[in-house]
């Protein structure tokens, strides 16, 4: 079994770091309406740019699962 | 460790010599497509975004992947994917802020940028800092391919009876020359076809490595089961050991590597410029992000865990001893045959070619724009018409490609003396990347962000991050997470924090304190020989400098140097720099793309959405910039006279190769029909028959 510190710990800090940056960027989009909600197709871009980050945080937790159990 | 040499055959080097001529007459091909410099720098603002996808995994992987890649999945795993799997955090702000703002803007480079943004000092310094970065990066771009291709080299080449020494030099002379023709004469648009070949080769030779790979050491289960459990792990471990360890790659990877990769790698942003629209641009950038580069962590990686099985399964075959920078080669030459081997190899030279030939176009780019162009208006030379002038203007890109090239060539001889090109880079990118990164990032989504604060950062920054390389257990030790501290290769990754910390800090500082600058700058107004006081101040800075570099005296007076410094920087530019906050920042930061929008297209935008036509193409007799289509087309797409609009053939393999972009004139009664201009015809390259389709932009 992997040390805490090989497994969780850097999966924790890089979604919690990197999801300061992320949803910081996010507000600033939002903030400066340079993603401007009222367009449908910037309406589908919110929607790519979170599942984007969702998408990374469930491939790494299924790598980790994956190198210590399977 | 051990050598490897002479592993290419004869075949090998047939396979490999075929594909040397025949990319150069592919990329030569495209030049027809370089009717101005936009086309042969941008590509003519035309592509789609699959096109610019496969285009940038070429130059995303980039010359030292393979083998540096390779070499951490030998020694640490599955963890060797990190640094391709860590750039979504900074994608927002890349998608809607820094590519609109570049497309919309026009510009032509970074520098550029800092001028309209700030002033014609900044885009000075800037201009310094860019070139000596991306020159710098070509050179440890051609010592890699010297150091790869080396190895396979026979210790003498035989000639015709010659008999030919091989040296690391010539070899990298003799790509460098192969590279620098296709690029000069071809431009961007044959670096995007030839990358699209190349992008295509190098991600179906890293799967096929990482085939026969599993095939080899008895299939996907053996393969993952002879792996240790830390090895299959994706991230690596937290701060240890120092020359790989998580929270440090974190940093200087995801955090200051991504940024750089988005903002400031003139090479990756002109491809996004070269799609047909800033949607299409979006498109490319996401789809690279989610998909390429977790396949292209595996293609670039994929060697060094197959080789660490190969290690837990038969230890002859591969020692542990083996230079980790060999180990691609290595096990791609175990685990193929003669012919699979040049092939692999081929695909490597597309990768390594791919990426220098990216910098030396992104490198005359900057100088076309930054030093030609400047040094011309300051000449007050004698302007010709407008198809001289585009003849002169691709001349002297031409001629800045070959020169480059040789600039590239002269940079690595001093690179060439690092113990490893992994340090040469390492030490290259944190000391010039931070700086950039900082000032292009407040620049767009700071509207406060000042000319005194992007100078600071210029100078005061890099002088407090010279001084953590040089004492840093004292300046770096406390941003090192626990990372242990290697007195030979000191905090290689966590340095990053430091040097993003301290830039920030001192950009943040100097614009917050502001109204208190401009205080004391009218005070100094006042006196009677102010001028000369500013000349002393300029001498105090240049002064302090010097102090920095040449490390003349101990920590603590130094970062007074550097503080008295970097407060005289922000007076100076305070003094001299004539800033108008609201003309500098119209346009050009995150909180107004949409005058950006307005400033592109010369008018109010129409954005409702509308129909995309098919049409036939007739040819007008005059040669305005304006395209006609019926009555009955322009209320499908929903558009106006003066409407961009985006004109192009109908085949969608060609990727938007055969298009231009134009206006809307005033409207005709043949439904069905484009009236174009000769020039429209040309840009184009449209055939007799050919059905074209119009698309709206704004």
């Amino acid at each position: 079994m992997p040390s805490f510190s090989h497994s969780w710990l850097p999966y924790i800090y890089l979604y919690v770091a990197g999801g300061f940056f992320f949803f910081f960027g996010m507000y600033i989009i939002h903030k400066s309406n340079s993603l401007d909600l009222r367009l449908k197709k910037n309406r589908w871009w919110r929607k790519v740019l979170y599942f984007g980050f969702f998408y990374f945080m469930i491939i790494h937790a299924i790598l980790i699962i994956a190198a210590i159990y399977w | 460790m051990e050598s490897l040499h002479g592993l290419g055959t004869a075949t090998d080097w047939v396979v490999m010599i075929v594909y040397f001529v025949g990319i150069m007459l592919f990329g030569s091909y495209f030049a027809k497509y370089n009717r101005t410099t936009t086309d042969f720098f941008f590509g003519g603002r035309r592509f789609a975004w699959w096109l610019i996808t496969v285009s940038i995994v070429a130059t995303g992987v980039g010359s030292h992947s393979f083998v540096k890649y390779s070499a951490k999945g030998f020694e640490h795993g599955i963890s060797s994917t990190m640094t391709y799997m860590n750039d979504w955090f900074f994608v927002p702000f890349f998608l809607f802020g820094w590519l609109p703002i570049v497309v919309y803007t026009k510009i032509r480079s970074i520098p550029e940028y800092f001028e309209r943004r700030f002033s014609p000092t900044v885009r000075f310094i800037a201009t310094v800092f860019q070139l000596l970065y991306l020159i710098g990066y070509l050179g440890i771009g051609l010592l890699t391919l010297g150091k790869v291709f080396t190895p396979l080299l026979p210790a003498e080449i035989n000639l015709l009876g010659l008999s030919i020494p091989v040296s690391l030099m010539g070899v990298i002379i003799t790509i460098a020359v192969i590279t620098g023709t296709y690029t000069t004469f071809g431009g961007q648009t044959a670096v995007i076809f030839t990358d699209l070949l190349q992008g295509l080769i190098l991600l179906f030779a890293g799967f096929l490595i990482f085939l026969m790979g599993i095939n080899y050491v008895g299939g996907l289960d053996a393969f993952w089961h002879l792996l240790p459990v830390d090895w299959r792990l994706p991230l690596a471990d937290f701060n240890k050991p120092p020359d790989f360890n998580f929270v440090g790659i974190f940093w200087q990877d995801g955090v200051a590597g991504s940024v750089g990769f988005l903002f400031m790698n003139m090479g990756l942003i002109m491809r996004f410029m070269s799609a047909k629209s800033v949607d299409e641009g979006r498109k490319a950038a996401v789809f690279n992000v989610l998909f390429m580069l977790p396949l292209s962590a595996i293609v670039v990686g994929n060697a060094g865990w197959i080789g660490k099985a190969l290690t837990e399964m038969v230890p002859s075959q591969l020692t542990t001893n083996v230079n980790p920078d060999e180990v691609f080669i290595a096990v791609t030459h175990i685990i193929s045959t003669t012919g699979v081997f040049g092939f692999v190899i081929a695909a490597l030279t597309a990768t390594l070619l791919s990426t220098v030939d990216s910098l030396i176009n992104a490198i005359a780019a900057v100088y076309m724009n930054d030093v030609h162009h400047p040094i011309k208006k300051l000449l007050k030379k004698k302007v010709g018409t407008a198809e001289q002038e585009a003849k002169k203007e691709l001349g002297a890109a031409r001629i800045a490609s070959i020169v480059i090239t040789g600039l590239g060539i002269i940079a690595t001889i001093p690179f060439s003396q690092y113990p490893t090109v992994y340090e040469a880079h390492g030490y290259f990118h944190s000391t010039l990347t931070p700086p950039l990164v900082t000032a292009i990032f407040l620049g767009v989504f700071w509207r406060k962000f000042t000319p005194a604060g992007v100078l600071a950062t210029f100078l005061g920054g890099s002088s407090l991050m010279i001084l953590g390389a040089r004492y840093p257990d004292i300046l770096i030790t406390p941003f090192a997470h626990g990372t242990p501290f290697d007195p030979v290769h000191p905090y290689t990754y966590i340095s990053a924090l430091y040097n993003t910390i301290v830039c920030l800090g001192v950009a943040v500082i100097i614009t917050k304190t502001f109204h208190w600058q401009k205080v004391v700058v009218n005070k100094i107004r006042n006196y009677s020989n102010h001028d000369n006081l500013m000349k002393v101040f300029i001498a105090a800075i240049a002064l302090s400098l010097l102090l920095v570099w040449l490390n003349l005296g101990g920590l603590y007076f130094l970062l007074f140097a550097t503080l008295v410094m970097t407060i005289l920087v922000s007076l100076t530019a305070q003094y001299y720099i004539h800033y108008d906050p609201a003309k500098h920042t119209d346009g050009l930061t995150a909180w107004s793309i949409h005058r950006a929008k307005e400033i592109f297209k010369g008018g109010k935008i129409n954005e409702r959405e509308g129909e995309i036509v098919k049409v036939n193409w007739k040819q007008r007799k005059d040669n305005h910039d304006y395209v006609n289509v019926s009555s009955g087309d322009m209320k499908k797409m929903e558009a106006e006279v003066g409407d961009l609009v985006y004109v192009c053939d109908v085949r969608k393999y060609l990727g938007g190769l055969k298009s231009f972009h134009s206006k809307l004139g005033e409207p005709h009664d043949e439904p069905g029909v484009v009236y174009i201009s000769e020039e429209h015809k040309l840009t184009g390259q449209f055939q007799e028959g050919k059905i074209l389709y119009v698309e709206k932009e704004m």
